[in-house]
């Protein structure tokens, strides 16, 4: 009561009189400082808990330190860079295909009426069907090797470009095709000026989504398709029965896909703003 | 290019634009394009392939005898009651957290770095660390269907809960709204859509990363059966699996999206 009063200046000019309104104020001045302080006070809260409950769990849930520790020694001298360079090489051609066919298929169901009519229900149906159940058909079918794992990455990874440009080009205002239409576009000069400008921040989309669902789609064929790459290391920490290993290549995952959501970001930021110099 | 450019300059010639037309407006040409797909697939693989490999007839055969079969309703019941409550358990927390998340931005700011980091990450990581400390046990199957749910939820939550109009808040705090009413009258029920949305896409990743989990930590129920019929040699029993899969997938979807007209008959898309 007494602290209220002392400085009541400037909190009589806010009209902030109750504890609420101080904790609210003080919350809206210094938010940046709270902010700095809550993603330390999270990292910390992290490792130290994790620090706490590997000292005590022993074997299965291994300190942070200790994870740490194996996690170098896997990148210094053990198989994961290795693995690494395998699952990169399946990742880029998953994503290639899945950013070529996804626009072509897309662009075809949306601007060619029979073929939306004959193919979306079935597209739509493989979409919704959880595509791991599909594998054990075409590992009998094609086999192991690299040609069926980039098929079932595809097949997992490419439905948000697909769907995203069909959605972007079904919704090209009809207007705009009438002008152009109007001032005598050709071919090439509707593709340039309508069609592509107007889809490519759809595309984008499904692409930033697709860069990291890709991901899930090479460790989906690694996993069930004769385990090999990054996926193969993470299943010999399992059997080994080495939660460290397995830690820290889990860990080591999670850092490689928060770096491709970003580099997704960027990817997506820099061609909208392309496409707003080069079109206006 | 020119079929696709056809279709938006000028009118296609007058007989594709009737065929076009009559195919679409009869609602023809999916039933055309599946009975062809169907047609090929049955005369491609029985000409070509040995015959354990799945064909339409030979599912259609399978049918009766799989569904007849004890084991196909445990596997149906085991993997459906594990995702359905991996969904409950999931939305549930993810709703509180999201709206804790959404509503209060210290707890966002303390949370988002997980939450982000696991959002990027493919679940199907976290499988072999989970079976590590679950075991090879139904159980893991549970916990990934949670965090599969769980993460979604929570971050459409949060989305929804910090995205409401301002003139809402302004209402409630004119007639005395205290905390816990912003959060669960106002925030919570703005929210809805986005919370629906998030349990629809936790739904979908739930039943992928079940059958995952169930290959991978070899825990009975659809997915190993799939795998399993069809390391059998019995591809077509394995496809039937596959189809209900298929059925239960799309039937949810619709039944989400039913329920987002039923909840939040105000919020169109």
């Amino acid at each position: 009561m007494l602290s209220r009063t002392s400085n009541e200046t400037t909190e009589r000019a806010r009209g902030g009189e109750s504890l609420a309104a101080r904790v609210a104020h003080f919350r809206a001045a210094n938010a940046w400082w709270i902010q700095i302080a809550c993603y330390t006070l999270s990292v910390l809260l992290l490792i130290g808990t994790w620090q706490a409950l590997g000292n005590s769990f022993g074997v299965l849930f291994v300190p942070f330190t200790t994870t740490m520790r194996r996690l170098w020694e896997l990148l210094d001298s053990g198989p994961l860079l290795p693995a690494l360079w395998v699952s990169g090489e399946l990742y880029l051609i998953i994503l290639a295909f899945n950013v070529v066919l996804g626009v072509v298929i897309g662009l075809l169901l949306a601007r060619v009426a029979l073929v939306s009519a004959a193919f979306e229900p079935y597209i739509y149906i493989l979409y919704a069907t959880p595509t791991i159940s599909l594998v054990p058909f075409v590992s009998v079918l094609l086999g192991f090797e690299f040609w069926p794992r980039v098929l079932v990455g595809v097949l997992i990874s490419i439905f948000p470009v697909l769907i995203g440009v069909a959605e972007g080009a079904r919704s090209i205002p009809r207007q705009h095709l009438d002008v152009a239409a109007i001032f005598g576009s050709n071919e090439r000069q509707l593709w340039r000026d309508v069609i592509i400008p107007y889809v490519l921040p759809y595309a984008m989309s499904g692409i930033k989504q697709s860069i990291a669902l890709s991901m899930a789609g090479t460790l989906v064929a690694e996993f069930f398709l004769n385990p090999d790459g990054i996926a193969a290391v993470l299943l010999q920490g399992t059997t080994i029965v080495d939660s460290g290993w397995v830690l820290a290549v889990t860990i080591f995952i999670a850092a490689l896909a928060v770096t491709l959501v970003g580099v997704g970001e960027l990817v997506e930021r820099y061609v909208i703003r392309w496409r707003q110099s080069a079109v206006g | 290019m020119a079929t696709i450019s056809s279709g938006i300059t000028a009118p296609a010639s007058a007989r594709s634009a009737w065929l076009d037309r009559w195919l679409t407006r009869a609602r023809l040409a999916p039933v055309v394009t599946g009975l062809v797909i169907l047609a090929i697939w049955q005369i491609g693989v029985s000409a070509t392939l040995p015959d354990f490999v799945a064909r339409p007839s030979g599912i259609l055969l399978a049918i009766p005898s799989t569904i007849a079969s004890e084991e196909f309703w445990l596997d149906v019941l085991l993997t459906l009651g594990s995702i359905l409550e991996g969904v409950v358990i999931g939305s549930a927390a993810g709703i509180v957290i999201g709206v804790a998340m959404g509503r209060v931005r210290e707890i966002n700011w303390v949370l988002t770095p997980y939450i982000r980091a696991l959002y990027a990450l493919p679940l199907i990581a976290l499988v072999p660390i989970v079976i590590l400390w679950v075991g090879y046990q139904p159980a893991a199957r549970l916990v990934i269907v949670v965090i599969s749910v769980f993460l979604p939820v929570a971050v459409s939550t949060a989305d929804g809960t910090r995205a409401i109009p301002k003139d809402y808040l302004d209402v409630g705090k004119m007639f005395g709204a205290r905390t816990h009413n912003v959060w669960f009258g106002i925030a919570l029920p703005a929210a809805l859509p986005f919370i629906v949305a998030g349990v629809e896409l936790g739904l979908a990743r739930g039943i992928t990363n079940a059958i995952a989990v169930e290959v991978l930590a070899s825990v009975q129920g659809m997915g190993m059966s799939v795998f399993t019929k069809s390391n059998e040699l019995n591809e077509n029993a394995s496809l039937v699996y596959v189809l209900c899969l298929a059925v239960f997938a799309v039937g949810v979807r619709s039944l989400m999206i039913r329920a987002r007209h039923w909840l939040a008959p105000w919020y169109h898309r």
